[in-house]
């Protein structure tokens, strides 16, 4: 101790001396102290990670987005990293996987790990569904986790999590609530030559959720001044509009419903409170344009009307159509004006077969130009006779057959 | 092209660590011999589950007392905000989550490895030192316990082992020092089960961690903490909601005061006579001075001179 305080009385000195060397010292000579730079060469510094780091939300698919081989074959797809669910165009209902997986991972220290692939796909389907967890797959087979998420933490490239990683962060994203009672010894991995029993694969078996039943119409009293009643029509979102759950109930488990450490209560769905912004989005998702008058009235909505919301009426073909059909895959549908040939490019004259408008044109209108009865070309309105007929009207009189 | 390989990685930021036990590559204070290649690690708050794994680990690596393993799962602890201290120099704290109450935020602390460090500024015998590497160090021989440092991290990071009165003993994060020396992973990162930490190149690591946002924008808010925040640091960390509401101060980007105040700080700390180190400072100046004069007519003739330099 004593050495250690004789030496201080001499850092003062010894620190100035080192700041006016260092000054002194010739230019090039500071550079030393970068030696253990450069150990990677500038090429390796640069380069391009391996797998689809690209921009995952609007990203078009080419073949070099999926086969970095430049002759891909059946045999030897060469298929990349994880490119993520964009491309994921096929898979299994959930029905048709298995039931139970084991997971024999650490089969040397712990029993397998059981998990209960059939009522954790079932319950997907609240979620994003089977891509949840498969988050990458080609049309083919389900792709093992270990094809892209390898054994060792230290590795090349750290922006895919290694298997460890990936098979606890499947679980622990919605299995947070662990405590002592209900840790890892007891979930999953039972410690070998330890009497802990194995959960029970029967039970798991038997496990179902009971049917989930769909809202039809939902509606809130808010305190909003634009309008305080929000009627939400979730049966026509679903099945007249046909929007996917998912659409609206993304990154969704269990513990949004049930809090499992509380068996009393794990029957009913627990308050989650949503900021304003939460609240919104699932809307404003699709409506944004009239925003707060869209949802909020001063009086309960009626059902959608497509008369009365569009100004017009679906007959005939088109009321058998799906709303995309018309206005486009992509939310917010696409407005349409109420002309035909916005939409059937092909109805020119010559062209045309006026049957399928519901009438077959007489032989004297047969070859006339379009525009003599739908003047200007605006279909939206009905024919004018009068140019030619002063005496005739349209639809009391018809110029063919219904 | 081949990706770089981790395991030169580990191997080089090891012979660093070897380097700088030969006093090679220490630099204080000043940013200009950081490595490209330097150190960075990502804190994932979105994916770290709180199971303080990596408390345990951080204690075995650094022969500190610890119970075993399984005791770390009793989240009771998480009931009171704890900071990392002589008997932990790292810990998690809970935090509540306002979407999910079921789904709480947890956040990893320790030294953050700060790119300009506030501590080694303070230090006045020059016993913590910024690495090449970008590790934050120091030698205990050279400590003499006078917690300049304490007060300097904005962070409130370094403490003192004063079990022994007379010999103190600095206690933070040396960011496994020992362990990357073998090459190995530093220990916290190396058992996280969800690999809520992510080891790797600095700047390989914010490009991970802006894709992750990117990819997530209902997940994370478009902040990396740690990236400017006083002038960078090694550790960052994304997560879902602001950084304040999880304790992690609001640092602007500026660096903290630099090394000119240590000399001051040096003079009185010793109660060498003032009036003859002045007349010694004097001196230094008067060559500093006139090198700098030499330096910035070097700066005029070749503009374009090394980047480092004139930073
Ligand atoms: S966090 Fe504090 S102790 Fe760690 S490097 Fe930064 S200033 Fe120093
Ligand atoms: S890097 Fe090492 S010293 Fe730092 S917190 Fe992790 S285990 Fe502890
Ligand atoms: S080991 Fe990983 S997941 Fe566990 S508390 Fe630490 S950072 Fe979080």
């Amino acid at each position: 101790m004593m050495m250690k305080k004789v030496y201080f009385l001499y850092i003062p000195l010894i620190l100035i001396i080192c700041i006016a060397g260092s000054n002194l010292l010739p230019k090039g000579l500071t550079k030393k102290f970068d030696a253990d730079k450069g150990n990677f060469s500038k090429e390796n510094q640069n380069n391009n990670l391996t797998h689809v780091e690209s921009d995952f939300t609007n990203q078009t698919l080419t073949c070099k987005s999926c086969h970095e081989t430049e002759y891909p074959t059946k045999n030897d797809p060469g298929l990349r990293k994880c490119p993520r669910f964009d491309m994921i165009s096929k898979f299994p209902t959930f029905n048709k996987g298995p039931e139970v997986v084991d997971i024999k991972e650490m089969s040397d220290k712990y029993t397998d790990v059981v998990f209960s692939h059939k009522i954790h796909s079932q319950m997907s389907e609240m979620s994003i569904g089977c891509t949840d967890c498969h988050h990458y797959n080609t049309t083919g087979p389900v792709l093992n986790c270990r094809e892209c998420h390898e054994q060792n933490r230290s590795r090349e490239d750290v922006s895919v999590p290694d298997l460890k990683a990936a098979f606890h962060r499947q679980c622990m994203g919605c299995h947070k609530q662990w405590s002592h009672d209900n840790g890892c010894s007891t979930q999953c991995h039972s410690n070998k030559g330890t009497d802990v029993k194995n959960r029970d694969r029967q039970e798991m078996l038997d496990k179902k959720h009971p049917k989930v039943t769909e809202p039809t119409k939902m509606i809130w009293e808010t305190n909003s001044a634009a309008g305080k009643i929000v009627t939400f029509f979730h049966n026509e979102h679903n099945q007249l509009f046909k929007i996917n759950c998912n659409t609206c109930h993304k990154q969704e488990n269990c513990t949004k419903c049930h809090d499992v450490n509380n068996p009393k209560d794990d029957k009913n769905p627990i308050g989650i409170k949503k900021s304003f912004e939460d609240h919104h989005k699932p809307c404003m998702n699709c409506h944004n344009e009239n925003a707060c008058e869209k949802c909020h009235k001063e009086k309960e909505m009626t059902p959608f009307n497509h008369s009365s919301s569009a100004g017009w009426t679906l007959k005939n073909y088109h009321s058998r159509l799906a709303c995309e059909k018309c206005h486009g895959n992509s939310m917010p549908f696409k407005k349409l004006d109420n002309n035909c040939t916005s939409c059937h490019k092909n109805f020119a004259p010559g062209k045309f077969d006026h049957k399928l408008a519901g009438l077959t044109l007489s032989e004297n209108h047969k070859e006339m130009e379009c525009e003599n009865c739908h003047l200007k070309n605006d279909f939206s309105k009905p024919p004018d006779c009068k140019t030619c007929h002063d005496d005739k009207s349209f639809p009391a009189q018809s110029p063919g057959k219904r | 092209m081949k990706n770089l390989n981790r395991r030169d990685f580990l191997k080089s930021t090891a012979l660093g660590v070897s380097a700088v036990a030969l006093g090679a590559t220490s630099v204080k204070g000043a940013d200009k011999t950081l490595s490209e290649d330097r150190i960075g690690i990502l804190v994932d708050t979105a994916v770290c589950i709180g199971c303080r794994n990596c408390e345990w680990a951080c204690r075995v690596a650094h022969d500190m007392p610890t119970k075993e393993l399984e005791s770390y799962s009793d989240n009771s602890v998480f009931k009171e905000y704890r900071r990392p201290d002589k008997t932990a120099l790292t810990v998690v704290n809970q935090f509540e989550n306002e979407k999910n109450p079921l789904l709480p935020v947890y956040v990893k602390n320790q030294c953050m490895h700060c790119e300009r460090p506030a501590c080694v500024s303070a230090c006045i015998v020059g016993a913590l030192t910024k690495q090449a590497d970008g590790s934050v160090i120091w030698d205990d021989d050279k400590c003499i316990g006078c917690r300049y440092c304490m007060v300097a991290c904005q962070f409130q990071i370094p403490s003192y082992d004063y079990d022994k009165s007379i010999d103190p003993h600095i206690r933070k994060c040396d960011l496994c020092f020992e362990r990357r020396k073998k090459e190995k992973l530093p220990a916290c990162v190396n058992i996280c089960p969800n690999e809520a930490l992510l080891f790797g190149k600095r700047s390989e690591i914010i490009q991970i961690a802006k894709n992750r946002i990117k990819r997530k924008p209902d997940e994370y808010i478009d902040h990396i903490y740690g990236e400017f925040e006083i002038g960078g640091t090694s550790w960052m960390y994304i997560a879902g909601k602001n950084f304040e509401k999880l304790k992690m101060p609001p640092l602007g980007n500026n660096p903290a005061p630099g090394i000119s105040e240590s000399i001051q700080h040096g003079i009185f700390a010793y109660f060498v006579p003032p009036v003859a180190l002045y007349a010694l400072l004097g001196t230094v100046m008067w060559i500093t001075r006139r090198r700098n004069g030499e330096n910035d007519e070097e700066n005029i003739l070749k503009p374009h001179d090394e980047k480092g330099e004139n930073k």
